[in-house]
Parts: C-alpha cells; structure tokens; sequence
C-alpha cells in the first residue's frame, strides 16, 4: 500500500480538523470529496509529510514520515499541489518546474527531459519559456501541476487541480489522471464531483473531520437512488444523500 | 478498504548521492538568473560614482589618499550595505511571501539548503558586483597614474561586509517574510551603517575598531604612505574579516533553526553554526581590545605578522638640483619636478656650508615620523624628506582648493631651512629663526612673504607673526652683507647657530 493510515487525528488547538481517519490505498485516482472545512486539505497536508498527525498511524510508500530519513525518501517520491498555489512571477514555466525538480533532488541529467515532458503533459509547451506572472489562473494551475509530476511521483497529491481549468482542459487533466493511476497512487480533493466520476476508481467522502463514505463512485452514486437527495447528476445526488445521513448522525461512517 | 489495483510502482529511486552537488549547482544557476540583487544595482552604481568614486577623485592620486574616505571610512560599504540588506531580506521572505513554502517543505531537499542556495545567489551578486565596482574604480585609478598599491586587505573586509549584510538581510526576510521586510532590513543597515561611522570617528582605538567605518590609525595622515614605502598592515582587516564572518555565518545559521528547516540532525547542527558565528564575531571584538598603534598602522600582537614590518623595496625615481641627487619613491614620481624646482635655489645657498646635504631622499611618513616633515641626518649628510605629510601640489582634497605648485615650493624651502639651522621640531631660537630667514629670502621667499609661508605650513610650530620684530632686524643685517661675506660667517658660525649658543646680537 503506497498509503496506510491508521486512526490518524489531527487538531489545531481546540479544532480537530481531522477525526480518525483510516485508509489504505494502492496505485490508482482516488479521489476525496467534502465541503467545505470537511478536513481534506489538512490530510493531505499530512500526507505531503508537511504536518504531522496528532495521533494514529501514518505509512506513505512503506515509510514512516515521523523519522527525517524517511520522510526525505517520502518527498523524493512525492508530488503535491497545494490548493493555494503560490510562485515565483520572475520565473518562467520551464525554471520553475525545473526548480522543483531540482529540489527534489532528481539526476540533474534527467532534469531538462523530465522538465520537457512535465510542461507537455500539461499542454503548456508553447509557453515553457513565459513568465508565470503572464500566465492565467488556468495556465499557472497547469504549471502547478506540471511541477507536481516532473518528478514522476509515487504519491500524487492534488488538491483542487481542476479549478481555474476550463471544460477542454479538464477533459484533458482528467485523462492525464488516468494515466499517472496506472501507476501510482493520486489522492485528488475537489469539490467537482464529475470529475471524480470521471477518473477515480475509488472516493472518499470527508465531513467534519471523518471519511463518512468510501467507496467506488458507482456505489456513491448508488447512495443517492431514490432518496430525493438534491443534484443534477447521480453521482451529485449521492454526495448530497450521504453528507445528509453523516449530519444528521454525526457518527455513522461508511 | 480496497486499493484500485494492485499493480506495484515502476518509479526507480534516483541515485541521489552522487547528483545532489551537481543538482544544487544548478540550483543555484536558477536562483543566480532569477535574483532580484540585478535590479537594485543600477541604483548602487550611481550612488557609489557618486560617494564612494567622485569625492576620491578630489585628492591627491595615491591609493592611500584616494582610498581613504571610500576603504578607510567604509563608504563603499554604506553605498552597498542598506541596499544588500534589503533585497536579501525580500529573497529570504519569498517563499512566504509567494505562499510557497508548503510547496517547498514539501521537496527533499531540506527547506534550509534551498534558503542557503537562495541566500548563496543573492550574496554571490552582491559580492561579485562590489568588486566589480571597485575594480572599476581602480582601475580608472591606475588610468590615472595613482601611485602605490591598492588596499586589498580592505576590498576583502568591503566584500565580507556585503555578505554579512545579505546574510543578516536573508535572516530578517526568512523569518518576518512580508512585503516589509525589505525597507526595515534596509533601514536598518542604514542605521548601522550611520552608528558604526559615527562611533568610528569618536573612537580611535579599543573594541571600536571592529568598526567598518573607522579608519583611525590605518587611514590617513601620517601613514600616507601605507602600501608605498610599506605594506597595508593586514591585522585590522583580518579581525573585521572574523567578525564579518562571523555575523554572517550566525545569521545564516539562524535560518536553518526552525522546524521546517530540516531533520534533527540538520537543525542541530545550524544551532552549532550559529554559535559558532556568534563566538567568531566576539573572539574578533576580543582581539580589537588587544590592538596597539604600531608604525605602519594598528596591530594586534596575536595575529601580527613580521613580515607585515618589511619595508617595500623600489628603485627610486631621482633627478638632479643645485648638482645634487633628488630622489623620490616611484609613487611620488610624478612630483619630481616640483620638489626638484622647490629645494634647488636653497640648495645653491647651502652649498659649501657645514652639514650641507650631498643628497635629498624622501622617507616614509608613519606613525614613528612625527613632524618635522624634512630632516638632516646621516654622513654624508642627506636631506630627508617626508612627503606623505605635506600637501603635494595639485588636487589635495581636504584642503580649502587646489595646492600651488609656489605654496608647495614656499613649504619644501621653509621646512629646509628650518631643519637645516637646527631648529628641530620647535620654532627654534631668535639666532635660528633670524638665519632661517636668511636662506629663505635667499632662496627666492622674500622676508615680506614668509610669515604667510609660515602660517600655511602644517605641524610647523609658529613664531611670533610679522617682519617688524628683532628678528627680522637681525635677518636683515645678515642679509645685507656682500654674498662672500655672508657665506663665510654663517660657514664659522652655524655650529653655534645650530646649538643656540648664539642671541641676535652676535649677528654681524
């Protein structure tokens, strides 16, 4: 399993943004749905080894992250895109994938390929060589993203890559999700619910800190059979019956 | 809880040992093209033509006196120092600024090597673009014919200054990283900057001369001629250098302390690095207690190094006037002319005379020569001049204008005959004074002008002013003796004259 928590919790002084999360997953899209607040982005935040866990277990590519040595494999390994993508405007798309690359101690002979082969991936090879700071929000998410996979990850972990994206271009990520979950494990968090539809095999719901649903989205769109709940689209009736159910009794889970 | 499949990763693990120094090489390349240090330095070069290279050009073309104000009083440093600590300090405060340090953290690279890396191209631009500008300005200085040799020691001491403040810079944006971090680093420096020059100008010895800014007793008047006739003496430089070093290292280290700066191990090991800077920085201020005033310049016994005493070797640049040799040091070339013209007609007049000089040379000028600036001594007897304590003709620079090539020729006889009658380093006895006068009517400074050649003359004590007093009346007696006969009584009587055994009536 490339991701192995156990009861894993964590709090910002009276706030527990994360309740006892378990789940194991292996190479394939995975994706993570919630509101707002719901906790997805602190435990991603705890699977990019950037804060640990305040109590349970946590495992990322059969290492634990709570010892240095580990946790530097780990983020050899890793990929992240963090909801709030900051940059460097001076750079251009190709510095600053390469910058991450480089950070991530990839063979500098293999920097410029895997460089090249990222801002493709991305569809933003005509534009490898402008600055970020004349990029639009879409392009800079794709750069963003770009720099996430130049290092061929392990652990892909993406929060809201879709936003800012427009419809082609979506089309296009969630193609590109596909492939990277051939081979690796992609934890994606969004709110846009068609895309996990779209590209992962597997969902998890979050909802005041918990995983309130884990499941295929075929079973999530399933929940939503028949209960009235609101939404255009199965799988947006699903997520709507099963927030419904977690809140009206806070502790069921899946 | 089920995986989507069960396929195993194909990722193959780089080699990460042998790649990381060649990876953070290019790093650095990246950091070097993407600096914002480039931007500011238009700025700094026109504020450094204008403070630390035009105010220079205003005296006398010799490094000693050309470096003074900008090595000597730090101002090379003050035109960098503000500016270098505010653009390390908006690079130090990127990551946070930018909301990358997640993004950052979250790499293997420890967060410290990639601030050290950031910090390492600020300060590398910084660094390279001082001694850049300063070997500009140096090199216009030897277009010019500035004689001597440049003070390396304190480009040295100049360039660790800009790194410790791009490291103290680095360390404020690194830990306070917002949009005002840059003009408070840069204030700062400022203020720094302004208290080191003032505590400099007040304090001429003890811990202050760790001081950047402060070029007592290396600097100046009467050690003009450091790096002509002596070496730059290295042991103030040195201490500035530790104590330069060892901010720059505490401040770096600092930034390696919070969590996210890396492992354990990482941590604790900038924490040492911190102490050490701090310990380095206070062993420097420790040894600038010990410092004494030496001939060429400050020493400090426990760095002191003999060979720092040796004098520079030269071949003398020499010429002749009234038959004698006139020789200068090579540096003082292009004066040759003046003091040839100035000793010669009072030459002519000491000829034939006892103790009359076979030669003139010029000696250094340093802390061991106090005034008179012109001695006789040796046998056969040599005119020994000390240059570097008078104001050569030309461009003085902390004189009201221009130096005369007549006021500087008024001095060179003045402090000639002075010396000669033996009137050392006081105004000497009426007797002195009156055939003082003499030879220097005779050599071409009339009685009516040389109260006003006695006023200008520097570190020259002063007799009572005016032509109407005994003196003079005795002078003139002398004087109006036929050439022969003037010769002959000063040749029986300038032992007596010379030893005060004479009053102003023994005057002929």
């Amino acid at each position: 399993m490339n991701v192995d928590i156990s009861d894993v919790t964590r709090r910002f002084g009276r706030v527990q943004a994360v309740a006892g999360v378990s789940l194991e997953t292996g190479p394939g899209v995975f994706g993570l749905l919630g509101p707002n607040g719901a906790g997805k982005t602190t435990l991603l935040r705890m699977l990019a080894t950037l804060i640990p866990p305040s109590s349970g277990q946590l495992r990322l590519l059969g290492r634990d992250p709570g010892g240095y040595g580990p946790r530097r494999e780990i983020r050899r390994r890793l990929g992240y895109l963090p909801q709030n993508l900051g940059y460097y405007p001076g750079f251009t798309v190709a510095e600053f994938v390469e910058y991450f690359a480089l950070l991530k101690e990839m063979p500098p002979h293999r920097v410029p390929q895997a460089v090249a082969t990222a801002i493709e991936r991305v569809d933003l090879g005509g534009s490898a060589r402008a600055k970020l700071r004349s990029l639009s929000g879409g392009m800079l998410r794709r750069a963003g993203i770009a720099q996430a996979i130049v290092n061929e990850p392990e652990l892909l972990l993406l929060d809201e890559p879709t936003a800012g994206l427009d419809p082609e271009q979506r089309m296009t990520f969630r193609a590109l999700l596909r492939d990277l979950g051939q081979r690796a494990t992609v934890i994606v968090s969004t709110h846009l619910v068609e895309d996990v539809g779209a590209a992962c095999g597997e969902v998890a719901l979050m909802n005041a800190g918990k995983i309130v649903f884990h499941g295929t989205p075929d079973e999530l769109a399933g929940r939503g059979e028949g209960t009235g709940a609101a939404g255009d689209a199965p799988l947006e009736r699903g997520y709507s019956a099963v927030l419904a159910a977690a809140r009206s009794a806070p502790t069921a889970a899946a | 809880m089920a995986a989507t499949t069960s396929a195993p990763a194909q990722h193959r693990p780089p080699r990460v040992s042998s790649a990381v120094p060649r990876g953070a090489a290019r790093l650095l390349s990246v950091e070097l093209r993407r600096n914002a240090m480039p931007w500011i330095l238009p700025l700094i070069a026109a504020l450094f033509w204008f403070d630390s290279y035009r105010p220079s050009t205003g005296t006398a073309p010799l490094y000693s006196l050309r470096t003074f104000w900008n090595m000597g009083q730090g101002h090379t440093i003050i035109d960098f120092g503000p500016f270098v600590a505010g653009v390390a300090a908006w690079m130090g405060s990127r990551d946070g600024r930018r909301g990358m340090a997640d993004l950052v953290t979250a790499t293997s690279r420890p967060h410290w090597a990639a601030q050290l890396t950031t910090w390492a191209a600020t300060a590398i631009w910084a660094v390279a673009a001082y001694l850049v500008f300063v070997g500009i300005m140096f090199a216009m200085y030897a277009r010019q014919g500035v004689g001597g040799a440049p003070p390396w020691w304190w480009v040295a001491v100049g360039a660790m200054a800009v790194a410790a403040f791009s490291a103290a810079g680095f360390a404020i944006g690194a830990y306070w990283p917002t949009r005002f971090a840059a003009p408070v680093a840069a204030f700062g420096g400022f203020l720094a900057m302004v208290t080191s020059s003032q505590t400099g100008f007040s304090h001429v010895n003890g811990w202050a001369q760790i001081l950047p800014t402060n070029s007592n007793g290396n600097f100046g008047n009467p050690l003009t001629d450091a790096g002509i006739f002596y070496p730059w003496m290295p042991d103030v430089p040195i201490v500035r250098i530790m104590f330069l070093a060892g901010l720059a290292v505490a401040a770096l280290g600092l930034t390696g302390l919070p969590a996210r700066a890396g492992g354990r191990g990482l941590r604790r090991a900038a924490a040492l690095i911190a102490i050490a800077g701090v310990a380095l920085a206070g062993t420097a201020v420790g040894l600038t207690t010990t410092a004494r005033l030496g001939p060429h310049g400050i020493v400090i016994p426990a760095l002191h190094d003999a060979a720092s005493d040796k004098a520079v070797t030269y071949t003398p640049s020499c010429d002749r006037a009234a038959g004698l040799p006139v020789c200068l040091n090579p540096a003082y070339r292009r004066w040759l002319p003046d003091v040839r013209d100035a000793l010669a007609p009072l030459l002519v007049e000491l000829s034939g005379l006892p103790g009359a000089p076979v030669r003139a040379s010029q000696v250094a000028a340093d802390n061991a020569s106090s005034p008179p600036a012109i001695t006789f001594g040796g046998h056969p007897p040599a005119l020994r001049m000390s240059l570097g304590q008078l104001n050569l003709p030309g461009q003085c620079g902390f004189c009201r204008g221009p130096v005369a090539s007549t006021q500087f020729a008024d001095e060179m006889r003045l402090l000639t005959a002075h010396a000669f009658v033996g009137a050392g380093a006081g105004v000497g006895s009426p007797v002195q004074q009156a055939v003082q006068a003499v030879l220097l009517n005779a050599a071409g400074v009339p009685f009516a002008a040389q109260p006003r050649a006695i006023a200008a003359a520097e570190n020259l004590p002063k007799p009572a002013p005016g032509t109407t007093g005994p003196v003079y009346a005795a002078a003139r007696r002398l004087d109006a003796l036929p050439v022969a006969a003037r010769h002959a009584w000063l040749v029986a009587h300038l032992a007596a004259v010379r030893a005060g055994g004479l009053t102003l009536a023994d005057l002929p």
